[in-house]
């Protein structure tokens, strides 16, 4: 399926962009982006699966409260996507449901 | 351990403004705000690494926000400011605990304002847990400071007038906007409205503004319609759209689907109260000003002597409103450690509270219209999850209740619903209102969630380096 960009152009000049990795996949992102807003811009909606229904979530408040954009930043799991900018070649994974690790 | 005569929790307009009043008149002010640069939700500034090449284009809350942080940059020598500042506790030996750069840190007050500000009313419906569904204010954080569009084919859903900005904000970078659903009836309020915009034309000139964007971009505003069900394989692909009657319940056979890729919901604000209550205000229950919120006197004042309150985390009423309770708290703080006379006190809030009262009159014609009715915690299934963090279902709730629970703490201890890493902010608004319907009782006799300590999932490495912090702290 093919993914356009979400990004919009007008009113501002982005910064440096850059690839980042999720799980294993390619995608762009741009200096002073956070996680969350590059996988979006990609078109790519879940962060993780839940541990009990094993349902996929995404990004819900996108302001740092709901916890559902938790994701395995650069190996570190429950970062929130929302809350964490991208940086170049950073690895981000979906957090699966059996990985338990409340914080 | 670092003492302020005043300790500001939060850096919105609120916050920021309080911060400004008082210590223009000599009081030593600290500011913790959890974000990179101060402005709260409305004024955000833009992602750093952007450049801004057509500031018109942005919005009136970007400059907006540009100006405070300039009239706030430039006192920068007299307020004690810390970004990034996730305060998760308040502790009765007058102590605020914080995390910042991977350690905990505390920090005592002699007098403390919480401006900690308000979020989108969690609202549970079958499919709402799919991703591709936002809440309006994570989709205008996308929109207007990520600047990325939360879909391609966006359906907004809730009521009242935010989520006409929200509106306006996607159209004018030139996003797709399907429809949006409206489940109040504005026009059969059109009477009360007048009353209400009565001297406010600021207001009514930005609701026309937004309303005539909606109408040049060809999107449907529906009036009286609400989102019954989100729909797809794996996040959103479809949303099952219905009429509703006055009391916000569907019409049986006016059901339709819509094909989108991003639901944007905003029925209303609640109010922020986490740290009210762990410092133990009195608080008391107001549905349209976003729930439990903390009692007040004329000062600002919570019913704790030296702990204040102001903005939309004390009851929502926006940011015009936050930045005139922000001049009343901190000249009344001020006056407390006698940095300012009574009379000048006075001087200082006349054009304040003149303000806040034509404010208010526009305010409660709006609550009105957009209030939530009945039929809105009447969506969810037996099988959708409330208690988004725990998997817990409306039929877990049902059984709860069935066993005997009778107010939110039995629930929560049988359930384990408000334990998950939100600490409840998603799922406490909604329970309170399901035990309200399921029990047929007024709010007071549901009680509410209390928050413990730490309010903010902080990392148990963090914690443990909080000796350390305080040592130098």
């Amino acid at each position: 399926m093919q993914r356009a960009d979400r990004r919009i152009h007008q009113g501002i000049e982005r910064g440096e962009p850059f690839e980042m990795l999720v799980d294993g996949e390619k995608i762009r992102a741009y200096k002073g982006e956070t996680v969350a807003a590059a996988l979006i811009a990609a078109g790519l909606m879940t962060t993780r699966h839940t541990h009990k229904l094993e349902q996929p979530r995404g990004i819900y408040c996108g302001i740092g409260l709901c916890q559902e954009c938790r994701m395995i930043i650069d190996g570190v799991p429950n970062t929130q996507a929302c809350q964490t900018l991208a940086t170049p070649g950073c690895q981000v994974e979906r957090q699966p449901s059996n990985k338990r690790g409340d914080v | 351990m670092k003492e302020s005569d005043l300790v500001i929790i939060g850096g919105g307009p609120g916050g920021v403004v309080a911060a400004m009043q008082a210590a223009k008149a000599g009081v030593k002010v600290t500011l913790l705000d959890e974000n990179e640069s101060i402005g709260g939700q409305i004024y955000r500034q833009l992602d750093k690494g952007f450049r801004v090449s057509d500031i018109d284009t942005l919005g009136s809350d970007h400059k907006k926000g540009l100006e405070l942080v300039e009239q706030f940059s430039s006192m920068k020598d007299r307020i004690h400011y810390l970004n990034n500042a996730v305060v998760w506790g308040v502790f009765k030996n007058r102590t605020v605990a914080y995390a910042r750069d991977g350690r905990s840190l505390a920090l005592k007050f002699k007098t403390l304002l919480l401006a900690t500000g308000a979020y989108d009313r969690p609202v549970p419906f079958p499919g709402w847990t799919l991703p591709g569904v936002f809440t309006a204010g994570g989709a205008q954080r996308l929109v207007k400071i990520n600047r990325i569009f939360p879909g391609q084919n966006i359906l907004l859903a809730g009521s009242g007038p935010l989520q006409l900005v929200l509106a306006h904000q996607i159209i004018k970078a030139g996003g797709r906007i399907v429809a949006i659903l409206e489940a109040g009836n504005i026009r059969s309020h059109w009477f009360q409205g007048l009353k209400g915009i009565w001297g406010n034309w600021d207001f009514l000139k930005d609701g026309l503004k937004y309303l005539d964007s909606i109408r040049q971009a060809d999107v449907p505003l529906l009036r009286g319609h609400i989102i019954l069900e989100a729909q797809g394989n794996g996040s959103v692909e479809k949303a099952l759209i219905a009429e509703v009657d006055q009391h916000w319940r569907p019409k049986p056979g006016t059901e339709r689907t819509l094909t989108t890729d991003a639901i944007c919901l905003g029925y209303g604000l609640v109010s922020s109260i986490e740290l009210t209550l762990l410092a133990e205000c009195e608080h008391g229950y107001d549905f349209s000003l976003g729930g439990y919120v903390p009692v007040r006197n004329e000062n600002m004042e919570t019913s704790i002597p030296g702990i204040y309150a102001v903005g939309d985390g004390a009851g929502v009423a926006g940011s015009k409103v936050a930045m005139e309770e922000g001049i009343i708290a901190g000249v009344s703080i001020a006056h407390a450690f006698n940095y300012i006379s009574m009379n000048d006190k006075k001087r200082l809030l006349t054009p304040s509270l003149k303000r806040l009262k034509k404010i208010n009159r526009f305010r409660k014609v709006l609550d009105q219209i957009s209030k939530p009715r009945p039929g809105l915690y009447a969506l969810a299934k037996d099988d959708t999850i409330i208690c988004r963090c725990e998997e817990i279902t409306l039929a877990e709730i049902k059984a709860a209740v069935a066993k005997g629970a009778t107010c939110i703490k039995d629930v929560k201890r049988m359930t384990r619903m408000g334990m998950g890493s939100c600490e409840g902010r998603m799922c406490g608004p909604t329970l309170m209102e399901y035990l309200r319907i399921l029990r047929q009782v007024p709010s007071e006799e549901i009680g509410l969630l209390r928050p413990r300590p730490s309010i903010k999932p902080i990392a148990l490495g963090i914690l443990a380096a909080s000796n350390s912090g305080q040592k130098q702290g």
